[in-house]
């Protein structure tokens, strides 16, 4: 279906291949994954599929690729729209009209197709998606998943007979993605679609795929199953680590064949774990806050406190609420009833020195907070503003991610490198409290890592509180003390992470999966159990 | 469901309506225009990010009221009648007759004024009905074909106003919380510029891949039927335009 024939591809101004002689060929009706670090090239392979690159983003090509036949050599993305569907990394961003049955219809409307086959097309796709009770709704008033599934909806209408996605479940909630993930593999088994897909997050898709593109960073590429792959990986889900920790004889995708291996590991005596939480002096008090919007109500009656030092991982639906609580903590969001204290103050009258040396904050989107044009302004702007020594944060940033050269712009950074330095923007004030709003959307296993241990540290060494929004249970699991789970804006389960998250399937880590019903759940909780036994 | 009224319908009737309260030039039932525009808003209000337009209608109908009830009485041509208050007189040289600024001020000079605004805010309130009741989204897919392609571009580039303005609060919100104070306009612009682009540019990624501008002609999904409730609405409402302009 597809063919790539020896390609590499340059940036102009830029010394790096990004691939190099990529030669693979893609067949009708399979699932391929594309992952490599944060930045190595994922969303430009993605997009030399339908030849956004280089018709698009400009940039030198060498070899050739064909999708059905066609070079992208020769035509333009718009004559390849019947071929390729193409759903990109914010949805939101790409859509045009404003209800969902329109935006279904938006493509076919520019190929002139009559209106007959839009008709039958789009109540097609309506219900294979599951998208017929939204058909008249206001697109940007839909969740995350929901707009995520209108935008393969209005991919799908063409009858694409390739389906490229781009960090499909980045945003959404474990639930939400799983319903996406479930519509890709439908699609691939019950019409041949052929999908090609770059995820962060390995540990949802990795069970559903048939080969891997592993993009190495230097332009190296590596093409093969997953078990080939993730063999010797350094990028790998909770899951394979399991394997190598455990030294399993066989190799696993699933949670069904690990369970199946671990068996005998499962069967042995543990002591039992006891999951108490240690008593903290209190930093932030929350009492019957409630927080409506309009008629609609964010938050209801929610009462708890937060003592210094804890880790405390905010969970739940999109739209559960979990914006809104952090926002309110901050203090940029008044409550409508209740009250916030955070050291025994209102945060929203905390002004500008006052406010950096009490709370730090790392919004959703990270580049809100950066204004400078490099990382040194950045940087030595953080220096003035408390009062440092010139370089501090510099250093701080380079203990975190070595090798950021310091004239970069901070928005060509990667993610990764991007939450790092608003991470030692934020810290370099030595707030007393921090809070983050989804802190790892795009960022590799890697990067996630040290992002974990910086936090830890920053937990115990000052013993502040850290709160932070997140969808991303490998993260609470790895790192969290607590959990407050939100639904419908209110709190449905606040406890030590191990009895929260073991106690919702959903919500549960692939590691406590494969050993449920024994109560670990990462990687090493297993290993440490393992050597207390032994 | 019911039956969506045909986009041009709602535009038919507050051209109609507003040339009748042109020719009728009577406040009462200007007032009763308005206030019927504004229960039929309330009634129809679908929640579509185009039902609030109504209601800013209404502000600038009233900020107009203000303005030219306050440029009448500064400025203008005395009329006759009670004397309500006298304001200090501003001499203007002799080559501007028939200009005065300041004055005794009457009550049939502020009434008139008030009066005029009070027409200007009635049409402003039914085109902003009328926007409420169709989005102008609607309204381009009936046009000819030819505005209908300027139409989409120009939706397009609206489009990104309201994100805009979202992306613009959420920074400004971030900023407040790194204790930057004041808002420096190179603080805010850089970032909401920054951003701005890299949507414009994902937009049109979008719109590329999906074949927009490959084929010459373009088809519609839903063109817009005339319903026997279009004509009702019309005819009524020019019936009552006949009325209100022999009235």
């Amino acid at each position: 279906m597809i063919t790539f024939e020896n390609v590499s591809l340059i940036y102009p101004q830029s010394t790096k291949t990004v691939l190099e002689g990529l030669s693979c060929e893609i067949q009708e009706g399979e699932m391929i994954l594309v992952m490599g670090q944060t930045g190595s090239g994922k969303s430009s392979l993605l997009r030399l599929i339908n030849g956004l690159v280089p018709h698009h983003t400009g940039g030198i090509l060498a070899g050739d690729i064909s999708v059905d036949g066609i070079s992208t050599r020769n035509v333009k993305p718009g004559s390849l729209a019947h071929l390729v569907g193409i759903v990109g990394q914010n949805p939101i961003n790409g859509f045009v009209t404003d209800i969902v049955e329109e935006e279904l219809a938006f493509g076919m409307e520019a190929l002139n197709f009559p209106q007959d086959v839009m008709r039958k097309r789009v109540e097609e796709v309506l219900d294979l998606l599951g998208l017929n009770a939204i058909r008249s709704r206001t697109i940007s008033t839909l969740s995350g998943g929901e707009q995520q599934r209108v935008a393969i909806g209005a991919a799908l209408v063409m009858h694409p007979k390739v389906l490229v996605l781009d960090e499909p479940t980045s945003a959404l909630d474990p639930i939400a993605a799983e319903e996406v993930l479930s519509v890709l593999h439908r699609l691939v088994h019950d019409l041949s679609v052929t999908v090609i897909i770059a995820e962060h997050r390995l540990e949802r898709v990795i069970q559903f795929v048939d080969r891997i593109i592993y993009i190495e960073g230097n332009g190296e590429t590596a093409i093969g199953s997953p078990e080939e792959i993730l063999k010797n990986a350094t990028l790998v889900p909770p899951i394979i680590r399991l394997t190598r920790a455990l030294n399993l004889s066989e190799f696993g995708t699933s949670v069904r064949e690990v369970r199946r291996l671990t068996a005998d590991i499962r069967s042995r005596d543990f002591a039992a774990v006891n999951s108490v939480l240690a008593q903290h002096t209190p930093v932030i008090e929350i009492d019957s806050l409630s927080i409506k919007y309009g008629d609609k109500s964010a938050l209801n009656e929610v009462s708890t406190t937060i003592g210094a030092g804890e880790i405390v991982a905010v969970m739940g639906r999109n739209g559960a609420g979990k914006s809104s609580l952090l926002e309110t903590i901050v203090g940029v969001l008044p409550p409508d009833s209740g009250k916030v204290q955070v050291h025994g103050k209102d945060p929203r009258t905390l002004k500008g020195a006052d406010r950096r040396s009490a709370i730090g904050y790392v919004p959703q989107e990270p580049s809100d907070l950066l204004y400078k044009q490099s990382v040194r302004d950045e940087c030595e702007q953080a220096d003035r503003d408390n009062e440092l020594t010139t370089g501090a944060t510099f250093s701080f940033l380079n203990s975190l991610v070595p090798n950021i050269s310091m004239d970069t712009n901070p928005h060509d950074l990667s993610e990764g490198q991007r939450l790092a330095l608003v991470l030692s923007v934020v810290l370099s004030s030595n707030p007393k409290l921090l809070v983050l709003d989804e802190p790892t959307r795009g960022l590799d296993y890697q990067a996630k890592a040290l992002f974990t241990l910086a936090l830890k540290e920053y937990a115990t060494n000052l013993n502040c509180p850290v709160l932070l929004a997140t969808h991303d249970v490998e993260l609470v699991a790895e790192l969290a003390d607590r959990v407050l789970f939100l639904a419908e804006g209110e709190i449905v389960a606040d406890g030590p992470t191990l009895d929260v998250l073991l106690s919702s399937p959903a919500f549960a880590p692939q590691v406590a999966k494969i050993m449920s019903p024994k109560p670990w759940l990462t990687v090493s909780d297993v290993v440490a159990a393992l050597e207390d036994v032994s | 469901m019911r039956k969506p009224l045909h986009p041009l319908t709602m535009w038919i009737w507050a051209i109609l309506l507003s040339i009748g309260a042109l020719a009728l030039d009577n406040v009462w039932v200007a007032v009763a225009i308005i206030i019927f525009c504004a229960v039929l808003v309330r009634l129809r209000d679908d929640g579509s990010p185009w039902s609030s337009s109504f209601w800013w209608a209404l502000r600038i109908g009233i900020f107009i009221i203000a303005f030219r009830a306050i440029v009448g009485v500064l400025i203008g041509v005395p009329i006759p009648g009670t004397n309500l208050f006298t304001i200090p007189r501003l001499d203007l040289p002799s080559w501007m007759p028939g200009i005065r600024i300041g004055g005794a001020v009457t009550l049939e000079r502020l009434s008139s004024s008030i009066h005029e605004g009070v027409i200007i805010a009635t049409m402003i309130a039914l085109f902003g009905a009328a926007t409420s009741l169709t989005s102008p989204h609607k309204l381009l897919r009936v046009l000819p074909v030819f505005i209908y392609e300027i139409g989409i571009t120009l939706v397009i580039a609206t489009s990104v106003f309201p994100q805009l303005a979202t992306s613009f609060q959420r920074i400004r919100k971030a900023q407040q919380l790194r204790g930057i104070e004041g808002n420096k306009f190179r603080n805010l612009a850089l970032p909401l510029l920054e951003q701005s682009l890299t949507r414009s540019l994902q937009l049109a990624e979008s719109m590329d891949s999906r074949g927009y501008g490959v084929s010459r002609q373009r088809s519609r999904y839903r063109p817009e039927k005339w319903q026997r409730l279009d004509s009702l609405i019309v005819l009524t409402t020019f019936i009552t335009l006949l009325a209100m302009v022999s009235a």
